[in-house]
């Protein structure tokens, strides 16, 4: 499995494309958003800098563009195509092609994660303790596997023409409602009352509380928890039914 | 009492197995068994079954009803234990990788594998082997397919429509690979639309139709079954069909106006099971057949009488 695993990697790394836009395009974004207003301006109710505060929302956009749009894609095409009924064919275990794409995803998101950072440490100043780093860097990488279970589960989902505008407004839905692209706090309350709910949202306040030196709030971890159980459950379920269908 | 050895178990053993799709009887209650170092070849029209048989085999598709065994165990734990290779008719690749790293990945995926480098050599894609396996053509992906096939010691090979899409040396050096294979004591199951393949390589052919099997046997002995000979000439003018309709041992019957030369006359080509009668009875109705011709059936007329013969029972 380590050398599908490899495979995978290799083929990932080798995508320009995917990388511009996992790796480059999160950190092009931050610095576009981060520049609209000074340096110093606070965020609504978070005590936190706009570069701040945005550095986390890049960040987890990054994590989240390499593990949701590669493996939706891929998974769907793969199936179609014959590739997984040929795998199927060696001794590798059934879940070891899922694993393989989600492990080689895990990595993409890490320089995605960590360019990010770089950049807000380096052009905007942004200042934080070493253990905010690295607790950052582990809980936006860890909380990505929530949407690699997601991108899993749409490939298994949906077939060739379709994969590609559900991955997309999931995508766009996910960023936009989650508050990664402007701060909910900018909202319309309404609206601000269903981003609450939003894995996204959860995802990016987990780093944002990190960044307060707080911990986590309880909802947005039960959020997390809930989302991940529902996109691997129905990940398994769809993956299980492929199966039997092929 | 006899007693069976675990050398003489089979490779393969289906037991009355049926597969639908909706109200498509894509499997019909197949019944058969593949002996240890066998060249099978499974011939039939197209959606006759033949993939789905194989997909049945190798535990990507499970039977309706009836029992599938592959080396005594279920295909799943045949393959984790390396003992079967298979290329299958819609088996897809890996894109955007070089064919020599998706032919490492099936080594390292092997229980039992053979060097990727010799691999790719009796693949005959050694010389492809830093293209990337999107930008192959149809016949050289299909070596790759085979090198996936082949990449470790298995002992059973199942290839579905192998040759589809090579050009004529292609497939040629192809079935010489696989006669290797083949001599190294491996048994080997392949599906094909090719009767030439089936005749020329196979040492037993299962002829399946409307996921039936309508002859299991050797090359010569399904010829024999299919209404062996062929016997055809020419008759000046009129012919009276009723009468060569009651020849005896006659199978199929066809006459074609043929005006030449000579005059109006017809071609009769007629099929019989046994043709020293068919044509002793012949010149018994008084009749002067010219350009009289007895031939044995190839293997396609063969294999087109018994399924035409089939076709004609259910109607
Ligand atoms: N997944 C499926 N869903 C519905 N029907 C199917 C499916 N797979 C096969 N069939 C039907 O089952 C029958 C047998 O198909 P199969 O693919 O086994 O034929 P085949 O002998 O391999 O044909 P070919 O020579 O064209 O490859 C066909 O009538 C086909 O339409
Ligand atoms: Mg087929």
């Amino acid at each position: 499995m380590n050398n599908l695993i490899k495979l995978e990697l290799a083929r990932a790394l080798r995508n320009r494309k995917f990388l511009f836009f996992s790796v480059i395009y999160p950190s092009v974004l931050f610095l576009l958003i981060s520049s609209t207003s000074g340096a110093t301006t606070k965020v609504d109710g978070t005590g936190l800098t706009l570069p701040t505060y945005m550095m986390v929302s890049m960040a987890s956009f990054g994590a989240l563009t390499a593990v949701l749009m590669g493996n939706s894609e891929r998974i769907a095409k793969e199936r179609e195509n014959g590739w997984v009924r040929q795998l199927r064919l060696t001794t590798l275990p059934g879940r070891g092609y899922v694993l393989a794409k989600t492990a080689a995803a895990a990595v993409v998101s890490l320089p995605s994660i960590v360019v990010v950072f770089v950049c807000a440490a380096v052009l905007k100043d942004v200042r934080l303790d070493a253990w905010q780093w690295g607790a950052l860097t582990a809980a936006i990488w860890a909380g990505s596997l929530v949407f690699a279970a997601l991108g899993v589960a749409i490939g298994y989902l949906a077939d060739g023409d379709a994969v590609r505008p559900i991955t997309m407004i999931t995508y766009f839905g996910l960023s936009i409602l989650g508050g990664l692209w402007w701060p909910t706090a900018t909202f319309p309350a309404w609206l601000r009352d269903i981003a609450e709910w939003v894995p996204t949202h959860a995802y990016a306040a987990l780093g944002q509380a990190i960044e307060q030196s707080q911990a986590p709030h309880a909802r947005d971890i039960a959020v997390l928890v809930a989302f991940f159980a529902l996109f691997t459950g129905g990940a398994a379920w769809l993956y299980r039914k492929d199966t039997l269908k092929a | 009492m006899t007693v069976m050895t675990t050398q003489t178990a089979p490779v393969v053993d289906f037991d009355q197995v049926s597969r639908n799709f909706g109200n498509v009887r894509a499997v019909d209650g197949l019944t058969l068994s593949l002996r240890p170092g066998e060249t099978v070849a499974l011939l039939g029209p197209n959606g006759a079954g033949k993939s789905t048989t194989l997909d049945l085999l190798l535990g990507l598709k499970q039977p309706d009803s009836g029992a599938v065994r592959v080396f005594g165990g279920t295909a799943r734990e045949a393959i984790v234990a390396g003992r079967v290779g298979a290329m299958l008719q819609s088996g897809g690749l890996m894109d955007e990788v070089t064919v020599a790293e998706l032919v490492g990945l099936a080594c390292a995926l092997h229980p039992r594998p053979y060097k990727a480098s010799d691999v790719m050599a009796r693949a005959g894609i050694a010389q492809i082997a830093s293209r990337k396996v999107n930008k192959l053509s149809g016949g050289q992906a299909q070596r790759v397919r085979f090198a996936l096939a082949t990449a470790g010691d298995s002992d059973l090979i199942v290839l579905d429509e192998p040759t589809t899409g090579m050009d004529v040396t292609a497939r040629q050096s192809f079935w010489a690979t696989m006669r290797e294979q083949a001599d190294q004591g491996r048994t080997v199951l392949f599906a094909t639309h090719y009767l030439e393949e089936a005749d020329a390589i196979a040492d037993r052919v299962l002829v399946l139709h409307r996921g039936r099997l309508l002859a299991d046997g050797t090359a010569a002995e399904i010829k024999a079954r299919a209404g062996a000979r062929r016997i055809s000439f020419d008759l000046e003018g009129e012919t009276d069909e009723r009468a060569l309709r009651e020849l005896p041992f006659l199978t199929a019957l066809t006459v074609s106006r043929n005006d030449s030369a000579a005059g109006s006359g017809h071609t009769v080509r007629i099929q019989s099971a046994d043709a020293d009668a068919t044509v002793h009875a012949l010149y018994g109705l008084g009749l002067y057949p010219r350009n009289l011709e007895v031939a044995g059936l190839g293997l396609e007329q063969a294999f087109v009488a018994i399924t035409a013969a089939e076709e004609a029972k259910t109607k």
